[in-house]
């Protein structure tokens, strides 16, 4: 009696074991996405966004039918903004979760450490705001893509304003990371090539506040008894809005220096200041909600709108933007194979709300508008929005590969 | 002396910030003999209620007196249902349990009140500037400036004179001796770690129209705290006073003058005293 129970429990595993693979296979696998940002701490407002600009992809995508007739799922981390975390939590949706694409990453410095890892797992990962120079530059790889504006083509387009104006000193206050510090080198290269006779002030007169503080005051004292003709801001998120909010209390904003916000457009610097931010300031941004009057962008802006009553910040476009860029390049190669999809990438033409981009085969960064503008109160909306708009065109602000640093290999 | 005043304002005004918030840790390590990990949290707390509170009531004042007790009130339950459970034990368990809660605050906050940064205004009397060398200063870091030291006059006021402050003194010196003459230390320690809680809460409460209320915004201030209380002596209130207040002077004046080595300032300030005076300026002896 045991014998048999034994014999038929074996029968019923080897029959599952058989027929379960077989059903596996013909049902169409979905297609997964591995995306990885900051969801927590005090950028996590950048991961919701991105999140949500992922989640309407996906799902206007599914809806039309997929992508080669399969449905398309996401996977969402938290890079906690912390490098080891960042390749941890990559190779957990690599090896584990089996994604066939990776999106993502907000922090400059968990790209440098996760951009030479790609190479073991040899997975594409679309970058969508993390603006390192050197992802696509010093550290470029087959495996990494760029699709959102990065740091030396928004400094560059910085560096157009710049020399327009009447300012020849020009100071910094950035955060105390590479960010920073390369927005600041890549803008004196840039402004001095177009303007010979400006002047930069030492570093005794620079200021790097670190990511933490929410006290900017000494900062800000710093800088204006430096009395510079200019400043460049590349502060980002909650340290900019709390930047904005205390120099305007201490009369930084009065005139007397030009002020440049390399990311002062971003919708939720914005939303959160409000009447706060000052009128007549020059802010950058990765993606401006109003640059474009495509239909494809007007469409975008009054979904998103809809679905998270919001105006679609750079982040939320920019994962956006890569689902659908990851859509093209597998419909392109007619296949979801990594190897194919990145060859598809490679050279890749598309239109996105920020409008058409090219994905640069030579180093992986898509050639993509920059927009700059004026805060400007517009009773019809409840943040300042940019008036007038400087849209700077891809190949206008982008760097030839020559310069770059990257030297790609096969 | 536009320089001496301007950064002795901004020092003076980030340093009685500071000791708010390391009044509240040191004196529930000096009664309780608990380092609150969570403390940063309450702080965080006390910023996101009173600008939930400012949502319903948009006054800030309003925000200010109950958004404090409200975090203070948690703060009780705190205590009596998770801490009180560790005091026996080895002191790793407390740091492991107040590091739980503030895991346990960070997340909570941002299911609650979701990542968004949120800003809050500073209430019309307090919201200007005046003209000071040429530039404006906001009103509102010298109402900080003030506040700090009457909350300290009259915390100081309330533990020197009064019964209910020589009461937790005395607990807080021998606590089975107050035990033995009937204080009851157990509400004693609810009640002391809730004040640790209105403490933070407060600070802030206060610090939440002058930087955006935002998820873990309670970091850095926590870290620097820290220091303050290990340099002024950990339980002592004017030893917090005057950490706080040297670490925040150190800090504007560094800013200024240090360049990069700025960073390193308040370490370097820790490892000094924890070298030449580790029980601190003005702690006991060990």
């Amino acid at each position: 009696m045991k014998r048999l129970r034994v014999l038929l429990c074996a029968a019923v595993v080897l029959t599952l074991a058989i027929s379960l693979p077989a059903a596996a296979t013909t049902a169409a696998a979905p297609i997964k996405i591995g995306f990885v940002y900051i969801m927590s701490g005090p950028f996590a407002t950048y991961g919701q966004f991105a999140k949500q600009g992922a989640e309407m992809a996906i799902d206007e995508i599914n809806r039309a039918g997929g992508i080669l007739g399969r449905t398309v799922e996401a996977r969402f981390e938290d890079s906690t903004g912390k490098p080891d975390v960042g390749i941890r939590v990559f190779r957990k949706l690599v090896f584990q979760d089996k994604v066939d694409c990776l999106v993502g990453l907000d922090s400059s410095g968990v790209a440098n450490a996760v951009v030479p890892a790609l190479l073991q797992m040899k997975t594409p990962l679309i970058i969508t705001h993390a603006a390192t120079p050197d992802a696509t530059g010093s550290l470029c790889n087959r495996y990494t893509f760029r699709i959102s504006l990065n740091l030396s083509q928004n400094v560059k387009a910085a560096a157009l304003i710049a020399a327009e104006t009447k300012a020849r000193t020009w100071t910094t206050i950035g955060p105390d990371y590479a960010f920073g510090y390369q927005s600041w080198e890549y803008f004196q290269k840039y402004l001095k090539q177009i303007k010979p006779e400006v002047s930069f002030l030492p570093d005794g007169q620079v200021a790097f506040p670190p990511s933490k503080t929410t006290d900017f005051s000494a900062y800000i004292t710093k800088i204006m008894q430096a009395k510079p003709e200019g400043v460049l801001i590349s502060l980002w998120g909650g340290n900019l809005i709390d930047f904005v909010r205390q120099a305007d209390q201490m009369g930084f904003f009065n005139g007397e220096f030009q002020v440049l916000m390399t990311l002062g457009g971003a919708v939720e610097v914005l939303d959160a200041l409000r009447d706060k931010m000052p009128k007549g300031i020059w802010v950058g941004t990765r993606y401006w909600f109003l640059a474009n009057e495509s239909a494809l962008n007007r469409r975008f802006r009054e979904d998103y709108f809809s679905r998270y009553s919001q105006y679609p910040s750079y982040n939320a476009h920019g994962a956006y933007g890569a689902v659908y860029a990851y859509k093209a390049a597998a419909e392109k190669a007619a296949a979801t194979d990594k190897e194919a999809v990145i060859k598809a990438l490679e050279g890749l033409s598309l239109e996105l709300p920020v409008g058409p981009i090219t994905i640069r085969p030579e180093d992986h960064q898509a050639l993509t508008d920059a927009c700059w503008g004026k805060t400007f109160a517009d009773p019809a909306y409840p943040i300042r929005i940019l008036k007038p708009m400087r849209v700077f065109a891809g190949e206008e602000i982008t760097p030839p590969v020559s310069e770059t640093g990257c030297r790609m290999t096969p | 002396m536009e320089t001496l005043v301007i950064n002795t304002l901004n020092g003076l005004s980030w340093g009685m910030l500071l000791f708010l918030i390391s009044m509240g840790l040191t004196t529930v390590f000096g009664v309780l003999g608990v380092l609150n990990f969570a403390h940063g949290a309450l702080f965080m707390l006390g910023a996101y209620v009173c600008m939930q509170i400012m949502q319903i009531v948009p006054s800030f004042w309003l925000g200010l007196a109950l958004g404090p007790l409200l975090v203070a009130a948690l703060g009780v339950l705190i205590e009596r249902y998770l801490l009180r459970r560790v005091y026996a034990r080895d002191v790793s368990f407390q740091l492991l349990l107040t590091f739980a809660i503030l895991l346990v605050l960070d997340d909570a906050v941002l299911i609650l009140w979701g990542p968004a940064y949120h800003v809050v205004e500073a209430p019309p009397l307090l919201a200007g500037v005046f003209r000071l060398f040429g530039h404006t200063y906001p009103v509102y870091r010298l109402f900080l400036i003030i506040v700090g030291p009457m909350v300290g006059i009259g915390l100081w006021f309330f533990f020197q004179f009064t019964r209910w402050g020589r009461i937790v003194r005395a607990a807080a010196l021998d606590r089975e001796m107050a035990e033995g003459i009937g204080i009851r230390v157990p509400l004693l320690f609810s009640a002391v770690f809730g004040l640790g809680a209105w403490l933070a809460a407060l600070g802030g409460a206060l610090a939440a129209p002058q930087q955006s209320v935002a998820p873990s915004m309670g970091d850095r201030i926590i870290i620097e705290s820290f220091i303050v209380v290990v340099i002024g002596g950990l339980g002592s209130f004017p030893g917090a006073f005057v950490g706080a207040l040297f670490l925040g002077l150190l800090e504007s004046f560094g800013t200024v003058f240090a360049g990069h080595a700025q960073m390193a300032l308040p370490y370097l300030l820790l490892a000094v005293v924890l070298l030449v005076r580790p029980r601190g300026f003005f702690g006991r002896e060990v």
